[in-house]
């Protein structure tokens, strides 16, 4: 299905794009006006003190020296050490990357599913009822700021109807269960602790749903339009006319097709997702990158940034190639193209 | 059953499990409110990079570590008031030599480490050894000490290389923190333990940090081995919520006792709330402008001064922090010893602003503001300003920029006014009067108005000199009558803090030399 040539140039290209990335960011990082040895060591540090502090950052080097080393330590491994917490950056990435993740991959599967449910509902029943509902909610969705939405939410279901907690990822009282994934709901799971998988859906509910909101409004739309082509063209007909039943000339011939844009907009949804999460981490304290790299940003935590820059890169890049992937399993044409 | 149907199934047991199951288990859930009686949960938007007394610069941070570590000073509380004075802490007693070279410290015997560690002349030598050797930002606090020296067990001697007045108050700053020195034992290479530092505490307070899920939570545990009294709150916890509203939320439902993240906007509305009382402390943080002295037509006293009577004190107070503030008559607030009532400082008259500036033969006269979103309050703040120089016919153009594009053009002097603000880090008028004028300062560190006035280098430098605290105040009460003539800031107010906490909560005193921070060992929730 996917040739070796097709494979190697997509992954040519791939490190191409996160070279170009690694250089743009730590250019740009680099000439923003700003000093971190200042922000290490204080505002009113004497000049010895923030000279020494220079030195120690390797600030005095010319740029394209410190570049040359932040990328060889890269291949290494080595996302070199936080300016302002002294730690390595990787290990930093660790603890708050799987946060994200786990926020981000939830809101992107109740995103994906509800998106279409409600999509291939709206289409079917088009103009009636249930489709003027779904683009209700639609609209509700892809026109609410989510740091309105996630405060509201909040006061909803924290201050009226006390059924979610309010922010972290468990209970208070509650000690996280071994890092495997670093995903609390899976390594509960291996670990076979079970209220801790509990709590950890409990406080995921909240603000995954807040986040998928708008994803799923937007994802609704499209299947809707694209699955109402689809259902004019002329082999849905001609297979309504053999008898074949509604349920599966939707799911089987029409949903395959009406998908290939959507396999599209998923793919950029977890962009979007991902700098959501900045917003909703904050309103919900959800310990993750997103508030991870605002304050490494504020500190002008230049390996911090870094860091945080290549990893989001490389998951971008990773599902483009996985859309990349899909399209192909979807449209033979595409394939066909390759060849 | 089909798999589709199974898995709707078990979704829909895992919602109903998780929502029923946790609804009772912890402080953060939605069912249940209030936190155990002996544990204190402050909500806080901030959160520490390093723990380690000697990197640490922010009252952040040492709201948490603080407490853990004992100092040999630390401020006194008469009567549930606070005050800027010391007293005796890890030490008994204290001398200095009429030169004001040598300080001969004799330690308390009780004080132990929680692993039994004597708190001796030893630990007092390695905890300041370490910390001008390391020279990160709380070794400047320091700027002559030369030698510490065990001289026995209990007494310990510091030699200073030229007298520094202020030395008593600067060993109750957080870098002066006694550490055990077995943290050695924990150190990788030559990095003087300072990595085991970032993440743990190891001093002989009542505090030590026992958890800390980044991002999420920090908690100290009462040090039960602990030589004072003992404290009745046996868990504090730093719950990190960024976002203000959601801080107010949970601090209405109980799950937290102290809010810090609210601005004063919110606060009037949560006073109205039975359960919670908000606290209102003036304190030093000093909202003032910087005035690039060096700069034309701001090198001109009479447009400097014309600036001064041009701002509506009132206005600005009351539009950029509720009225919660208190405008100054000189450089040094009220509350610090030093400060002086009899000063007449700036009070609106845009007449008289109108005429300095016509006296300068200034016309047309424009500004520029640089200011940035560090402050919540800044933006309002620079707008009621723009306004304010507006009525005295000054066109003021605002430039908002980045905090740190901020902090490196007032430290290169590319600006002319600037929105500051400032905190002293010691209980001395130094932190006002020689940060901030003497020209040796120029710059970030502390003279942002690149101020120079050699008389007034002579007095501050003189009263760093003399130990005899009349005799200083002396000299800094002539400087002030300089340096408030020529306007070298514009001093718009002091602020208070704000601590909207829940009404159970006792005994919280606030100092304002430690803002941010609380004094647990004698807090307890009723």
């Amino acid at each position: 299905m996917f040739s070796f040539h097709y494979i190697r140039n997509q992954i040519i290209h791939l490190l191409l794009v996160l070279i170009g990335v690694s250089i743009i960011t730590f250019a740009l990082s680099h000439v923003i006006p700003g000093d971190p040895a200042r922000m290490m060591v204080g505002d009113k540090a004497s000049a010895a003190t923030l000279a020494r502090a220079r030195v120690e950052l390797g600030l005095d080097r010319p740029l394209t020296e410190q570049y040359y080393k932040y990328v060889t330590g890269l291949m290494h491994g080595d996302m070199g050490i936080s300016i302002r917490s002294q730690q390595p950056v990787s290990s930093e990435l660790k603890k708050f990357f799987p946060a994200t993740l786990e926020l981000t991959l939830s809101a992107m599967i109740l995103a994906v599913i509800f998106g279409i449910i409600l999509g291939v509902v709206a289409a079917v029943h088009r103009n009636k009822w249930p489709d003027h509902l779904c683009r209700i909610v639609s609209l509700i969705g892809v026109s609410t700021p989510l740091f309105w939405s996630g405060v509201v939410a909040l006061i909803i279901f924290y201050k009226w109807i006390p059924i979610f907690p309010a922010s972290g990822r468990l209970d208070t009282f509650m000690t996280p269960p071994p890092q495997v994934t670093g995903m609390y709901i899976l390594d509960g799971l291996f670990a076979g602790q079970m209220d801790v998988v509990l709590s950890a859906i409990h406080h995921l509910i909240l603000p995954a749903v807040c986040l998928a909101y708008v994803q799923l409004a937007i994802i609704a739309r499209q299947v809707r339009s694209s699955m109402i082509d689809v259902l004019e063209e002329d082999y849905i007909r001609t297979a309504r006319s053999c008898g074949i039943p509604t349920r599966r000339i939707l799911y089987h011939y029409a949903l395959k097709n009406a998908l290939l844009p959507t396999v599209t907009i998923a793919g950029l949804t977890l962009a979007d997702l991902l700098s959501g999460a900045i917003i909703t981490e904050t309103i919900f304290a959800w310990p993750g990158m997103g508030k991870y790299v605002v304050e490494a940003i504020t500190f002008l935590d230049f390996p911090a940034i870094m860091g945080f820059t290549m990893i989001v890169s490389c998951v971008y890049v990773f599902i483009n190639f996985i859309v990349d992937m899909l399209y192909r399993f979807l449209d033979p044409q595409i394939r066909e193209v390759d060849k | 059953m089909s798999l589709k149907k199974l898995s709707l199934v078990v979704l829909a047991g895992l919602l109903a499990a998780s929502l029923s199951g946790c609804g009772g288990s912890g402080s953060s859930s939605g069912g249940s409110a209030k936190t155990p009686k002996d544990t204190l949960v402050i909500g806080t938007a901030f959160e520490s990079a390093t723990l380690d007394p000697a990197v640490s610069m922010d009252n952040g941070t040492w709201a948490i570590s603080y407490p853990c570590y004992d100092r040999l000073v630390k401020y006194k509380t008469d009567n549930g008031k606070a005050s800027t004075e010391v007293e005796a802490s890890l030490a008994e007693s204290w001398t200095a030599s009429p030169d004001g070279l040598t300080w001969t410290f004799k330690l308390k015997k009780d004080a132990k480490f929680p692993d039994g560690t004597p708190v001796d002349a030893k630990a007092v030598k390695f905890s300041f050894d370490r910390l001008m050797k390391m020279k990160k930002g709380p070794s400047d606090y320091f700027p002559t000490l030369k030698t510490v020296e065990a001289v026995d067990a209990t007494t310990v001697k510091f030699t200073l290389s030229k007298p520094f007045a202020p030395f008593l108050y600067t060993l109750a700053t957080s870098g002066a923190s006694v550490i055990n020195p077995k943290v050695m034992e924990k150190a990788k290479g030559d990095d003087n333990a300072t990595a085991y530092l970032a993440e743990h505490t190891m001093g002989s307070g009542a505090y030590q940090l026992s958890e800390w899920a980044r991002g999420q939570h920090v908690t100290m545990t009462a040090n039960d081995k602990y030589w004072g009294k003992k404290p009745s709150l046996k868990k504090v916890i730093f719950q990190v919520i960024k976002d203000a509203s959601a801080q107010r939320l949970q601090l209405e439902k109980g799950d937290l006792d102290i809010a810090e993240g609210i601005p004063v906007e919110q606060t009037e509305e949560l006073a109205k709330n039975k359960d919670i009382k908000v606290g209102e402390y003036p304190n030093f943080l000093v909202s003032y402008l910087y005035v690039n002295n060096q700069k034309a037509p701001l090198n001109n006293v009479k447009v400097r001064q014309a600036l001064s009577y041009a701002m509506d004190y009132k206005a600005i107070i009351d539009g950029s922090v509720k009225g919660k503030g208190v405008p100054m008559k000189g450089p040094i607030p009220k509350g610090m010893w030093g400060y002086d009532d009899s000063l007449t400082g700036y009070t609106t008259n845009v007449e008289k602003a109108k005429q300095l500036l016509a006296e300068s033969g200034q016309k047309d006269l424009t500004v520029h503001l640089l200011y940035s979103n560090y402050k919540t309050f800044w933006e309002a703040e620079a707008l009621l300003i723009q306004n304010s120089l507006q009525k005295a016919g000054i066109k003021c153009e605002l430039d908002k920029v980045a905090w740190a594009t901020l902090r490196e053009r007032v430290d290169k002097g590319n600006f002319e006014i600037c929105l500051g603000s400032w905190t002293p880090d010691f209980a001395d008028p130094y932190m006002f009067m020689n940060c901030w004028y003497d020209s040796k300062m120029f710059g970030l560190s502390g003279d942002r108005s690149f101020y120079k006035n050699d008389k007034v280098d002579q007095l501050i430098r003189q009263a760093v000199e003399v130990t005899d605290q009349k005799q200083r105040t002396d000299l800094y009460r002539q400087a002030q009558k300089i340096v408030v003539d020529e306007a070298g800031y514009i001093l718009l107010f002091q602020t208070s803090t704000i601590v909207p906490q829940r009404a159970n909560v006792k005994g919280f005193v606030y100092n304002p030399m430690l803002d941010g921070m609380f004094n647990f060992e004698d807090m307890s929730k009723s």
